[in-house]
C-alpha cells in the first residue's frame, strides 16, 4: 500500500510541523509542494482495478484527505508558533481547550477513524519512526502536550479501526470516508498559521480555494461568532480558528447525520443516498492527466458529492441566529459566481504587458502636439538666460572695492556700523550723531562770517573801480597791465610763452569768427546809417576794431612791421590823445591823414598863390598873364586835387568796411608783395577807363546802372591810394555785370544805341529776334507766337550754318521751298483720291513693295539654325599636313578627310530633319541649350515639395540684404535651429499645447509669414524651455 | 519744372565711432535689381565653398587612457565635464574646455562597461564586469580649477556588488533612479544595496539602456536575442518588445520628443522607431560601414551621432535616411562610444586607440564671440544654401566629403552588393508567379516581429 503509507509520511510531518521550530516549518513546506503531484502519479498507477471495492473507497478518501492537504499546510498556529502572531487570543482560547478536547476525543471519535489510523500505522512503520525523530526536535514545553495527545490516542484508533475494519458493513464505509476526511482536517487545522494572504503570495493556487464551501473572510468571522453558541458541540467547540476547519467538522457530522436522518424520513436504504458518489468515483478512475495544481481534479470542478453550505447550516435549525445566517446564505448563492482558475504565468505575464504598453502608449501620445508644434516651427529657439555674473548696477556696485585713500575713508565713513545701525532705527540717533562742540561751531561761523565779508569787499571795490568812467584812468590801468605782463613776459620765459600763446589764441579765433570785422549788430547798424552821419568817437572805434582785426588776422611775420608802423604813426600823430588807437593804426589811416594833408597844403597853395609879385621880372605884363595863366591852371588842377581829395577822404571813410570784408573773404592773412602788383596794374587801366567813362557819362549812366556811388568814388581813389586788389576785381565784375544788362535792356528796346560790340555779344538773341520776325512775315498761316517758338528754333539751327548777310534771302527761298511741298503733298493725293480704288492686297503689297517678309524669315531661320547647327568646316589641304605633299597634288584631300567631312555632313542633315520646326515652315524653335540657365534647374522636383509650383516659389523671392530692409533680412535668414554656444540645453518638458488655438493664430498671418518670424518669439515659456517661434 | 536737390542731412551721416559704418540707403524697388536670383545663386555657391574650405572639424584628441575607451558620460549639469571609462578599469574626468583629466577614479576590476551621471551632476555611477556597481563623488566645478590631474582620485562613495556582469547603466532624468543591464535589467536606488526592482523578459544579456529624457519612466534596452524592449517603471513591467534581424548596439531616446527612439543596428544602420508603433521603423538612417556601435542625440533633438566599427563618426538628421557629416581621422581606430555635448555644438567620441576625440558639430562652424554681423552673414549663407540645395552644382558640393579609401572602397563594395542583392530580388519577382512576392519596405525589412 504505496499510497497510504505516503500519507502516514505527510501525516507525521504535518503534524511534526505544529512544533515551533522554524525548520520544521520548512520541511514541511517542502513536503507538500513534493506531495500532490506524487500523489497523483500514485494514482495513476493504481488507477486500474486492482482493489476491492473497499479499498477503492479507502482510496478516495485518501485523494480528498490528499487534496485538501495542501490548503491547510501554512496554519500553525496550533502550537506555540502561533504566539506571535496577531491571532494570539485564538491560540490561547485553543490552548485553553485543548485538554478538554483530549479527554473526550478517544471516546468520542467515530471509531472508524481509530481504526483507519491504526490500519496506517501498524502498516509503515517507517512512518511512526520518522514521527519520533521529528518529535525528538521539538521543544521540551510543547512537546509534552503533543506527545500526551497524539502518543497515546493513535494505537487505540488503530486498534479500534482494525476492529471496525473486520466486522464494518458497506453501510459503513460511507461514514468512514467522512469521517476520514475529516480526520485528515482534523490533524491539520491547527497547522495553519500562514494567513492566506502569504499563501497566495507563493501563488499556489491549490484546487480547495475553489470548494464552493469554502467562505468569504467576513464570514469567517460569523462563525467565530457563532462557535460561542455551538459550544457545547463537542467538535466546534474545540475547532475555533477559521471558518473553514469548522465547516469541514461541522460537515463531516453533518454527513453523517444527514445521511441518517434521510434514512429516518424516507426509509430507503443508505445506498440510495450514496449513487453520487459512486458516480464520482468512477470519474476519478478515468482520469487522464497527472493532477496538479493546475489541473484540478474532476470531481473538483464537478462539485458532486460536495457538501453545500445548507448541509452544514441544518445542524443549526433552530439555534438563534439560524435564519439571519441562512438568509444571508441564500444571497450568497444568488450572487456568487464561480472563481476561474488563474491563467498561466506566460500568459498573464503578456497580458499585463499588454495593458502597460497600451497605458505607455496613451501616456506618450500627449506629447504629440508640443512634437508636432516643434517639427512645424520654421524655427526652434533654445535660448536660456544665461547667469552673466552680474546684471544689474547695484550688483556691480556690491563688488566695488575702495583703493584710494579718499575712497577708503568714504568707505570707512559709510560702513561706520555706528551710522548702519542709526539707519536702521530712527532719524534721531542719526541727529545725535551729528551733534559737535560749540568751539567747533563758532570757529566755523568766525570763517564762514569771514569770507564773506571779504568777498562783500572786493565785490564794492571792483564796482566802484567798474563806475570810474575816467578813459585815462582805464586807459593807464590797460597800460600798467599791458606793461605789467609785458614785463612778466621778459623776465619770464614761461610768461612769455604763455603770452604769445594766447596771443595766437587769440588770431585763430579771430580768424574763425571774424568777431571785429563790422559784423555785430552794432557796427552793421551804423554802417547802415551811414558813417558820415556818426559822430567822431563811433568812427573812431569802428576804426579800432577793424584795426584790431586787421591785427589778429595778419600774417605772423607781419606783426612786427605792423608793431612798428604803428609806433611810427603814434609817433607821427604825438598830438592825439588816443593812444589805443595810435598804436593801432591803420595804413589806410595813415592814408586818410595823408590826404588830409595834401588837402591842407593844397588850400594853401591856393592861398598863397593868391599874392602876385608886383616887382621884378615877374612883374611884367606878358610874365604876369603867363605867371596868371599857369596859376589858373595850378588852380584848376589844385582844384580838382582838392575836389579829389575831398571824394577820396569821403570814400574812405564810407568804403572802409567793405573794403575789409572783401579783405577777410579773399584770405586770412594779408600777402604784401609782387603779386599785387601784378594785379593792380591791369586793374588801374581798366580804372582809368572806367573813372573816365564814369566822369564822362556819370549822369547818364547812373539810373541805369544802378553802381553804388561808394563804388564808383572807390574807383576814383583807386588811382592814388592802392590798396586792396579784390575790390577792384569786385568793381571790374560789377561793371560787366552792369554792361550785360545794359545790353540786355539795349536789345530788349532794340533802339538805335546798339553798338556793334553789342550785337555780337547778344548775336544769338538779335538772330532769333530777326528770324521770328522772318517767320512771321513770310509764313502766312496765323500762328501764334507761342506756337512759333518751335518753327523759329528750328529754323535757327539751319541758319546757324549760313552767313550773316546771305540770311535774309536764304530764308526766304527755304520757306517758299516748304510752302512748295506741302502744296505738293495735298494736290498729289488729291487727283489719286478720284482714281478706283486697289484691292487690299494690292495696297498691301505696294505698302510693303520693298521689303520680301517670307524670304527674310527664311534667311532669319537658316542663320538660326546654322547657328545651333554649324554647318561642318569644309576640310581645307595644307602642303605637307597629313600626307605627303605629292600625294596630295595627286590625289587631291585624304580619304579620311574626305569621309569625316562627309560624316559631319550628314550628322548635320540628321539633326536638322530631328528638329522640331523642321517640317513647320513658319516657325522657329530654337534648341539651343542655355548652359548658364542649367544650373539652375534641377532635373526632379525635390523632395519635401509636392508641385513644381511650390518649389519655385520658395526661392522666388530673394533673401539678401540688397533686396530686403534691414528689418526684413532677420527673419528671412533665421536659420532653423537658434542656440547658444555654452547653454546646456534640457530635455522638453510636458507643456499644454492648444492646437485650436495655433490655427487660429496660423491663419490670419498666413501670408505675412516671413515677416511675422521674429516678432513671434513667445516669452511665456519658461527659460530652459525650447522656444517655438509661432509664425 | 520742380528740381528736386539731393539733401542729406549730416546728423544721420554722422558716425559716432570711427569704426561704424557708412550709412547706406537702398532702393529695394526689385526693378532696379533684375538679377536678385543669380546673384544670390552665385552666393550660395561660394557659401558652400567657403563652407568646404573652412570645414575644419577635429578640435582635440584627450589621451590618457591606457585601453580603449568603453564607455563615455556627460555631466548634464556642467558643460565642460566629460567622464570616460576604459577597458582595463580606469574611470577619468575630463575638462573638455583644456582637454585634461581633471580627476582619474580608481575604476572597476575588469571593464567599465558603463557610465552615467545623476542630473544634478554629483553622483557619477559605474558599473563593470566585475559585478559591481560604484557611486562616486563628482568634484565640484570650482575645484576642478586647480588643474592637478590624477591627485583627486575619490573613494567611491558606494559598492554594490550583484550577481551578474554589467553591460550597461543609465540614469533616470531628474531621478534618483538608475537602471543597470546585464543577465536581466535592474533598476536601482542610488542609497540601496540591492536593485529596487528587476525585469527579466527572455534570457538573454541585456547590452544596452537608456531612459527617456522626456518620459522619466519609460527606458529603453536592446538585448543579445536582438530584441529592443521597452519598460515602464510606473507600472514596473516590461511594456513591449520588437525583435529585429540583428542586434543593436545601442539606443538613443530624442530628448525633444519623447516617443521617439533611435536604435544603432550592427546591420550599419540606425533604425528611428515611434515607440508606439513599432511594427515599422520610421526612418532607416544609412551610411555607416560597419556595425554602429553607439548613438546619442542631440539636445536640440533635431540631430544624433554615431559612432561605429568603421573607425568613422557620422551625423544624421533626425529624420535624415543619409548622413549629413562623416568625420575620421588617420589614428582613429573603432568608435566605440559618442556622445553630444550638452549644447549641441560639439562631439566626443571614445575609440579602441584608448584616445577621445572632441569634435565640432558643424563642421565649419566659426568658433569663438561672433559679431552680430559676423552672425548674421553665417545666417544669410546658411539660408541661401539652403535655399538652393536642391540645384545640381550645389548639392554636389554640399555632399561631396573625402573619405578614407578603406571605408571609400567599403562603402562602393556595399554598393554593389545591395545592387546584387535588389537585382537578383527583382528577377526572382519577375520570374515568379505575380504577387507571389511583395517587395518589402526597407523600414520593415529587417523587424521580424512585435512581441507583446
Amino acid at each position: 500500500m504505496e499510497d497510504s503509507h505516503r500519507l502516514s509520511v505527510h501525516r507525521f510531518r504535518k503534524m511534526s510541523m505544529g512544533k515551533p521550530k522554524d525548520g520544521d516549518l520548512q520541511l514541511a513546506a517542502m513536503a507538500d509542494k513534493s506531495k500532490p503531484g506524487a500523489a497523483s502519479t500514485a494514482l495513476v498507477e493504481y488507477a486500474g482495478p486492482v482493489f476491492k471495492e473497499e479499498e477503492e473507497d479507502l482510496e478516495i478518501k485518501l485523494r480528498r484527505i490528499m487534496e485538501n492537504v495542501p490548503v491547510r499546510v501554512s496554519n500553525t498556529s496550533g502550537s506555540s508558533a502561533g504566539s506571535g502572531l496577531g491571532d494570539f487570543h485564538q491560540y490561547r482560547q485553543m490552548r485553553r481547550k485543548e485538554p478538554d478536547r483530549l479527554a473526550i476525543s478517544p471516546a468520542l471519535w467515530p471509531p472508524s477513524f481509530t481504526a483507519m489510523a491504526e490500519k496506517k500505522r501498524a502498516t509503515h512503520p517507517k512512518a511512526k519512526s520518522l514521527k519520533n525523530q521529528k518529535k525528538s526536535s521539538k521543544k521540551i514545553g510543547d512537546s509534552d502536550m503533543k506527545r500526551k495527545r497524539s502518543g497515546p490516542r493513535l494505537p487505540n484508533s488503530m486498534r479500534k479501526e482494525l476492529e471496525r475494519l473486520n466486522k464494518t458493513s458497506s453501510l459503513h464505509n460511507s461514514d468512514n470516508e467522512d469521517i476520514d476526511s475529516d480526520e485528515g482536517n482534523d490533524f491539520y487545522e491547527y497547522k495553519e498559521p500562514l494567513p492566506q494572504e502569504e499563501s497566495r503570495k507563493n501563488r499556489r493556487y491549490d484546487p480547495v480555494d475553489n470548494y464552493e464551501y469554502q467562505l468569504p473572510d467576513n464570514f469567517e468571522d460569523e462563525n467565530v461568532l457563532s462557535d460561542d453558541d455551538d459550544e457545547n458541540d463537542y467538535d466546534s467547540s474545540d475547532r475555533t480558528e477559521s471558518s473553514k476547519q469548522l465547516g469541514d467538522e461541522v460537515e463531516d457530522d453533518d454527513d453523517e447525520r444527514h445521511m441518517r436522518m434521510l434514512q429516518g424520513i424516507t426509509g430507503m436504504p443508505s445506498k440510495v443516498f450514496e449513487g453520487k458518489k459512486k458516480k464520482k468515483k468512477n470519474i476519478v478512475m478515468s482520469e487522464a492527466y497527472p493532477e496538479s495544481e493546475f489541473n484540478p481534479s474532476r470531481d473538483v470542478l464537478e462539485g458532486s458529492g460536495q457538501i453545500t453550505i445548507e448541509d452544514l447550516l441544518e445542524p443549526l435549525q433552530g439555534k438563534a441566529g439560524y435564519s439571519k445566517l441562512r438568509k444571508r446564505m441564500h444571497q450568497m448563492d444568488k450572487k456568487s459566481v464561480a472563481i476561474q482558475a488563474p491563467l498561466p504565468k506566460v500568459e498573464q505575464d503578456k497580458l499585463e504587458r499588454k495593458a502597460v504598453y497600451e497605458f505607455s502608449k496613451k501616456d506618450i501620445t500627449k506629447w504629440e502636439p508640443l512634437v508636432k508644434m516643434n517639427r512645424e516651427a520654421p524655427t526652434i529657439v533654445f535660448d536660456e538666460d544665461t547667469n552673466i555674473g552680474f546684471s544689474t548696477v547695484g550688483a556691480i556696485a556690491s563688488g566695488f572695492e575702495p583703493r584710494t585713500e579718499f575712497e577708503k575713508k568714504m568707505a570707512t565713513l559709510v560702513n561706520d556700523e555706528k551710522v548702519a545701525e542709526a539707519h536702521k532705527e530712527d532719524g534721531a540717533r542719526l541727529l545725535e550723531m551729528n551733534k559737535i562742540s560749540v568751539e567747533d561751531y563758532l570757529e566755523d561761523r568766525n570763517h564762514i562770517a569771514k569770507m564773506r565779508s571779504l568777498l562783500f569787499r572786493h565785490e564794492m571795490k571792483r564796482k566802484r573801480v567798474k563806475k570810474i568812467k575816467s578813459k585815462t584812468y582805464h586807459r593807464l590801468l590797460k597800460k600798467d597791465r599791458l606793461k605789467a605782463a609785458s614785463a612778466e613776459s621778459l623776465m619770464d620765459p614761461e610768461a612769455a610763452k604763455e603770452e604769445a600763446r594766447k596771443q595766437e589764441f587769440k588770431r585763430a579765433e579771430e580768424r574763425m569768427t571774424l568777431k571785429h570785422k563790422n559784423s555785430s549788430k552794432w557796427a552793421k547798424r551804423i554802417l547802415k546809417r551811414g558813417l558820415n552821419t556818426q559822430d567822431e568817437g563811433t568812427r573812431a572805434a569802428i576804426a579800432e576794431q577793424l584795426n584790431q582785426h586787421a591785427i589778429l588776422t595778419r600774417k605772423m611775420n607781419s606783426m612786427k612791421d605792423s608793431s612798428s608802423s604803428s609806433s611810427s604813426g603814434s609817433g607821427d600823430s604825438s598830438d592825439e590823445e588816443d593812444i589805443d588807437r595810435n598804436s593801432a593804426d591803420s595804413e589806410e589811416d595813415g592814408a586818410s591823414k595823408l590826404l588830409a594833408k595834401a588837402k591842407e597844403k593844397t588850400l594853401k597853395i591856393l592861398e598863397e598863390e593868391d599874392e602876385i609879385p608886383n616887382s621884378g621880372v615877374l612883374s611884367l605884363p606878358f610874365m604876369v598873364r603867363g605867371v596868371k595863366k599857369r596859376k589858373e591852371e595850378a588852380i584848376e588842377e589844385a582844384k580838382l586835387a582838392l575836389q579829389e581829395y575831398e571824394s577820396s577822404l569821403k570814400e574812405f571813410e564810407g568804403i572802409g568796411e567793405e573794403e575789409n570784408s572783401k579783405a577777410g573773404v579773399t584770405s586770412g592773412r594779408r600777402v604784401f608783395g609782387a603779386v599785387q602788383k601784378e594785379v593792380s596794374e591791369p586793374n588801374k587801366k581798366i580804372k582809368t577807363d572806367n573813372y573816365y567813362r564814369n566822369s564822362d557819362s556819370e549822369d547818364d549812366l547812373e539810373p541805369k546802372e544802378n553802381l553804388e556811388v561808394g563804388n564808383r568814388k572807390n574807383n576814383d581813389l583807386q588811382k592814388d591810394v592802392n590798396i586792396n586788389s579784390v575790390l577792384l576785381n569786385e568793381d571790374t565784375e560789377s561793371h560787366q555785370d552792369s554792361v550785360f544788362k545794359s545790353f540786355d535792356e539795349v536789345v530788349r528796346d532794340s533802339g538805335p544805341k546798339t553798338s556793334y560790340d553789342v550785337s555780337i555779344f547778344a548775336s544769338g538773341t538779335w538772330k532769333q529776334m530777326k528770324s521770328g520776325n522772318k517767320m512771321d512775315t513770310d509764313t502766312k498761316k496765323p500762328i501764334k507766337d507761342t506756337d512759333a517758338k518751335k518753327p523759329t528754333k528750328v529754323v535757327k539751327c539751319v541758319w546757324d550754318n549760313q552767313g550773316l548777310e546771305e540770311m535774309n534771302d536764304e530764308s526766304n527761298s527755304d520757306s517758299d521751298d516748304g510752302e512748295r511741298e506741302m502744296v505738293d503733298g495735298i494736290i498729289s493725293s488729291e487727283p489719286k483720291a478720284s482714281y478706283k480704288l486697289p484691292s487690299q492686297e494690292e495696297l498691301i503689297r505696294l505698302a510693303f513693295a520693298g521689303d520680301d517678309v517670307e524670304e527674310d524669315f527664311q534667311k532669319d531661320k537658316e542663320k538660326i539654325l546654322n547657328e545651333e547647327n554649324p554647318v561642318p568646316e569644309k576640310p581645307y589641304l595644307l602642303l605637307g599636313w597629313g600626307q605627303w605633299t605629292s600625294f596630295q597634288q595627286k590625289k587631291g584631300l585624304p580619304s579620311w578627310m574626305v569621309e569625316e567631312h562627309e560624316n559631319a555632313k550628314k550628322k548635320r542633315e540628321d539633326a536638322m530633319k530631328r528638329r522640331k520646326d523642321a517640317r513647320l515652315k513658319h516657325v522657329i524653335i530654337s534648341e539651343k541649350l542655355d548652359e548658364k540657365a542649367e544650373k539652375l534647374h534641377t532635373k526632379t522636383l525635390p523632395y519635401p515639395f509636392t508641385s513644381k509650383e511650390v518649389f519655385e516659389q520658395s526661392i522666388r523671392v530673394p533673401v539678401g540684404p540688397e533686396f530686403n530692409p534691414a528689418t526684413a533680412i532677420g527673419a528671412l535668414n533665421q536659420p532653423e535651429v537658434k542656440k547658444k554656444s555654452g547653454v546646456i540645453i534640457k530635455p522638453i518638458k510636458f507643456e499644454e499645447v492648444n492646437p485650436h488655438e495655433k490655427t487660429k493664430d496660423h491663419k490670419p498671418h498666413g501670408q505675412k509669414q516671413k515677416m511675422n518670424k521674429n516678432k513671434g518669439v513667445s516669452n511665456r515659456r519658461p527659460k530652459s524651455r525650447p522656444v517655438v517661434v509661432k509664425s | 519744372m520742380k528740381v528736386k536737390v539731393i539733401s542729406r542731412s549730416a546728423d544721420e551721416f554722422t558716425r559716432e565711432r570711427s569704426q561704424d559704418l557708412q550709412r547706406v540707403y537702398h532702393n529695394y524697388d526689385p526693378t532696379l535689381r533684375p538679377q536678385e536670383k543669380a546673384v544670390e545663386y552665385v552666393r550660395a555657391l561660394n557659401a558652400a565653398k567657403l563652407e568646404k574650405i573652412f570645414a575644419r572639424p577635429f578640435i582635440g584628441a584627450m589621451d590618457g587612457h591606457r585601453d580603449g575607451v568603453s564607455c563615455m558620460a556627460k555631466n548634464p549639469n556642467y558643460l565642460k565635464g566629460l567622464f570616460s571609462g576604459s577597458m582595463d578599469g580606469d574611470i577619468r574626468l575630463w575638462d573638455i574646455a583644456n582637454r585634461k583629466t581633471v580627476c582619474q577614479y580608481p575604476g572597476h576590476q575588469g571593464a567599465v562597461r558603463g557610465l552615467t551621471v545623476s542630473t544634478d551632476g554629483r553622483i557619477l555611477v559605474s558599473c563593470g564586469t566585475d559585478s559591481t556597481v560604484r557611486l562616486w563623488n563628482v568634484p565640484v566645478a570650482n575645484l576642478t580649477e586647480s588643474d592637478d590631474s590624477s591627485d583627486n582620485s575619490a573613494e567611491p562613495l558606494a559598492v554594490y556588488v550583484w550577481k551578474n556582469a554589467f553591460w550597461a547603466v543609465d540614469h533616470q532624468w531628474d531621478g534618483d533612479l538608475f537602471a543597470t543591464s546585464g543577465a536581466q535589467v535592474d533598476i536601482w536606488n542610488h542609497n540601496r544595496s540591492q536593485p529596487v526592482n528587476s525585469f527579466q523578459w527572455g534570457t538573454e544579456t541585456v547590452i544596452s539602456v537608456r531612459f527617456n529624457p522626456g518620459e522619466p519612466n519609460v527606458l529603453a534596452t536592446t538585448a543579445s536575442d536582438r530584441s529592443i524592449v521597452l519598460y515602464d517603471l510606473r507600472m514596473s513591467s516590461p511594456a513591449r518588445k520588437v525583435i529585429m534581424r540583428t542586434k543593436c548596439n545601442s539606443i538613443s531616446w530624442n530628448p525633444m520628443e519623447p516617443m521617439n527612439f533611435t536604435a544603432a543596428n550592427e546591420d550599419c544602420n540606425c533604425y528611428s522607431y515611434d515607440a508606439r508603433k513599432l511594427d515599422e521603423a520610421k526612418y532607416v538612417h544609412m551610411g555607416h560601414e560597419s556595425a554602429v556601435m553607439d548613438i546619442d542625440y542631440s539636445p536640440t533633438g533635431r540631430e544624433f551621432v554615431t559612432g561605429s566599427y568603421d573607425r568613422t563618426i557620422r551625423i544624421f538628421q533626425y529624420n535624415g535616411g543619409r548622413s549629413r557629416e562623416i568625420y575620421h581621422t588617420k589614428r582613429m581606430q573603432r568608435v566605440f562610444c559618442v556622445k553630444f555635448s550638452c549644447d549641441a555644438s560639439y562631439v566626443i567620441s571614445g575609440s579602441d586607440d584608448t584616445n577621445l576625440r572632441l569634435w565640432k558639430a558643424k563642421a565649419s562652424e566659426q568658433l569663438g564671440v561672433l559679431h552680430p554681423r559676423e552672425r548674421r552673414k553665417h545666417d544669410y549663407h546658411e539660408a541661401i544654401k539652403n535655399r538652393y540645395k536642391h540645384l545640381p552644382e550645389i548639392k554636389r558640393i554640399v555632399r561631396h566629403r573625402h573619405l578614407p579609401k578603406p571605408i571609400y572602397k567599403a562603402a562602393a563594395l556595399r554598393r554593389t552588393m545591395i545592387e546584387a542583392e535588389r537585382r537578383k530580388a527583382e528577377r526572382r519577382k519577375a520570374h515568379s508567379a505575380p504577387g507571389s512576392i511583395v517587395n518589402e519596405q526597407l523600414r520593415k525589412k529587417r523587424i521580424i516581429k512585435e512581441v507583446e
